[in-house]
């Protein structure tokens, strides 16, 4: 090793070459971060965004840093908000809030995600607002801050605004609610549950499908029957069966749930029938069974469609006993066809046990609904055998159009089109000659060509 | 019993298993904790080196003296680095610990000619002791730009500030291509850094960040200074 003074005369002789940074006195970090931070060249501007995230620590090179912003383009600009937000000090806060109001959008987004890492509670109202009426990046950046905000206030002040705030906010602000995991609020989620909006509503049942913990089961109850019919019931009823599933016993699950609905008034009781089908479970289905095959015929319709909704095939045996005993037509379509529907379910049965209770289901059809029902469902069953099923009825021009959708279907699958290739090419021919459908004749030409996925110009 | 382990490395050539020789390779890993059996191990690899048996033999040899040699295996091993087992002979070379090991290949750096002296140069740099700066040093001037580059990349394995300091003039000298040379100071740059050296790897960074140099060197460079700046403040 040559001796110190050598090293320092070497030193020496190295730094008479020209330098891009200076050493003359402002050779600390910040200065050499600063003079970088307007760099042209994206790369260097990086390399000290870098620093400002992880170096230079202290108040007094934040607050240095931050007082680069007003001097920095747009771009520039939304690249240290975003480090300064990185950085994590609090004390660029008043330099980041100041950027809200700049004209650059991109600029206002960075400033509010840097909130997420060093705003205070005292920032809800600013970011609420840009939850609604920001651009669609402000309302991610205001999103996404107030998921990452740290203060534990935030979370009861968030919980306390989505009473209050408007209704698309209330909506916004749940779902921040359950993105945060906040389970400490679930009371005020379950509230917003009955919320006269069906945006709140349904933002607060999403939520509870997130977060919510079987124990509340019962209080969840009267939010599925406040949701209104149709689309926001169906999606209420989803996710109380998602907080169900979270009871891994199924038999305790169903218990959980009967205990549930015995706290609903029995007059109304039964509107949550398709609920505990969505369930399902061998508890559940005696339950549902003795009310579907009860003397109250308004009650065996809610019994009926809660089999229909069961999510295996289980109930199939019932429905077909309620659709056969029934002297009513209208029970009697109403039970086949959920027949028909969960003897197509794709559970744990393997497609020929689904195709055997197909063919079962086409004897017991009565009407042409019925047949055509079963025709519709058999696609169900990925086996050459239901294309060899469904294929005589091509010849009956009652159900040729349904026969050609489901024999399309099924050539869709690839593992039972190649290996009968000859066989399907032959009845994919037939459904091109009969169907009055150009999608059906379009896909049947591509299978036929063995084009599974490719789109034909329409 | 290493007698009887030694055996079928006489008749060992390309294509005879590898499981001839577990003996050997037991022997290996039992000397790890052993003194005394190592020694014998590694008289017993120096006398097979010495012995008649073939190339791949040799190169086996080689590697077992890389993993459990001493200097005493030295003087046999020098004999190799100017033959077909140059490479293993190297290798071993590179990792046995002293100077007589090291002086053998600086030797070899300047005494050896086309790929054989360049191999030579880079086991200079691969054992990254500071007394091989020197010898590189003279050979960044060779003729062969070849021998020239490698010593400079050589010189970057070094590191140190005698190495950049090495390789300084190198960098302002005219014409060619400097790339290599600037490589190797960055890496010097980067060793001094590691090495708590702040402002002597300040220096390199500094030298590497003026405007003539390419984008890439001065974006290397500058990140170089910037981390100088956080370790001077840590």
């Amino acid at each position: 090793m040559l001796p110190r003074l050598t090293s320092l005369l070497i030193l020496v002789a190295l730094c008479t070459v020209p330098l891009a940074v200076r050493a003359d006195g402002s050779d600390d970090l910040v200065n050499q971060i600063i003079p970088l931070l307007s760099h042209p060249d994206r790369e260097f501007r990086a390399a000290a965004l870098e620093k400002v995230r992880t170096a230079a620590k202290g108040t007094a090179a934040t607050q240095t840093f931050a007082a680069q912003l007003p001097k920095l383009d747009p771009s520039a600009q939304a690249a240290l908000i975003t480090a300064l937000g990185d950085r994590g000090d609090v004390a660029a806060r008043p330099a980041v809030l100041e950027q809200l109001g700049s004209s650059d959008e991109a600029v206002r987004a960075a400033a509010l995600a840097a909130l997420g890492e060093i705003g205070t509670p005292a920032d809800l109202p600013q970011l609420a607002k840009a939850l609604t009426s920001g651009s669609d990046a402000e309302k991610q950046a205001a999103r996404k801050a107030l998921i990452r905000m740290g203060d534990p206030a935030v979370v009861k002040a968030i919980a306390a605004d989505s009473k209050t705030a408007s209704p698309q906010l209330r909506a916004k602000l749940i779902e921040v609610l359950a993105t945060r995991r906040a389970t400490g609020e679930l009371d005020a989620i379950i509230a917003a549950t009955m919320d006269d909006d069906g945006g709140v509503r349904t933002a607060a049942m999403n939520a509870l499908g997130q977060i919510g913990t079987p124990d509340r089961l019962a209080a969840m109850l009267p939010g599925v029957l406040k949701a209104d019919r149709g689309r926001e019931r169906d999606n209420a009823e989803r996710n109380v069966a998602e907080v169900c599933k979270r009871i891994s016993n199924e038999d305790e699950r169903g218990e959980a749930l009967i205990a549930a609905l015995d706290t609903i008034d029995a007059a109304r009781r039964d509107e949550l029938m398709p609920l505990v089908g969505r369930v399902g479970g061998r508890r559940l289905i005696k339950f549902v069974a003795d009310i579907a095959t009860g003397d109250d015929a308004s009650r065996r319709a809610f019994g009926v469609d809660a089999l229909g909704k069961w999510p295996d095939a289980s109930p199939a045996d019932t429905l077909l006993e309620i659709a056969d005993k029934t002297t009513d037509a209208s029970e009697r379509r109403h039970a086949f066809l959920a027949y028909v529907k969960v003897c197509a379910i794709r559970d744990r049965r393997n497609d020929q046990q689904r195709l055997e209770r197909m063919k079962q289901a086409m004897k017991e059809a009565r009407t042409s609904e019925e047949k055509l029902a079963v025709l519709n469902r058999t696609r169900t069953a990925y086996d050459v055998e239901a294309m060899r099923f469904v294929r005589p009825y091509l010849d009956q021009p009652e159900f040729c159009q349904m026969a050609c959708e489901t024999i399309v279907e099924l050539a869709h699958h690839r593992q039972i089109r190649d290996p009968n290739k000859a066989e399907f090419d032959a009845v994919l021919d037939q459904v091109i000659k009969l169907s009055k459908d150009e999608e059906v004749v379009e896909r049947a030409n591509r299978y036929k060509r063995g084009e599974t996925w490719q789109r034909g110009r329409r | 019993m290493l007698d009887q382990a030694f055996e079928p490395l006489k008749k060992y050539d390309y294509g005879t298993p590898i499981s001839e020789l577990q003996g050997i390779e037991d022997a290996v890993v039992a000397a790890h904790d052993d003194a005394a059996l190592r020694q014998d191990l590694e008289q017993h690899l120096i006398a097979s080196l010495e012995s008649d048996i073939s190339r791949d033999a040799k190169d086996y040899v080689c590697r077992k003296l890389a993993q459990v040699g001493s200097p005493a295996a030295v003087p046999t091993l020098s004999k190799l680095v100017s033959t077909e087992n140059a490479h293993l002979a190297r290798h071993a070379l590179e990792r046995i610990p002293g100077p007589e090991a090291a002086a053998v290949l600086t030797t070899a750096a300047v005494e050896l000619t086309g790929k054989l002296k360049i191999g030579a140069i880079a086991s200079v740099g691969a054992r990254g002791e500071a007394s091989g700066v020197a010898t590189l040093a003279g050979l960044l001037k060779d003729g062969d730009p070849a021998v020239a580059r490698s010593a400079a990349m050589s010189l970057g394995l070094i590191g140190g500030v005698e190495a950049a300091a090495a390789l300084q003039p190198a960098l302002q000298a005219g014409s060619g291509d400097k790339s290599l040379v600037i490589d190797a100071l960055l890496e010097c740059a980067e060793s001094l850094l590691r090495s708590g050296q702040t402002a002597e790897a300040k220096a390199i960074y500094a030298s590497l960040a003026g405007d003539q140099q390419p984008r890439l060197v001065r974006l290397a460079a500058t990140r170089g200074l910037l981390a100088c700046g956080a370790q001077a403040e840590a």
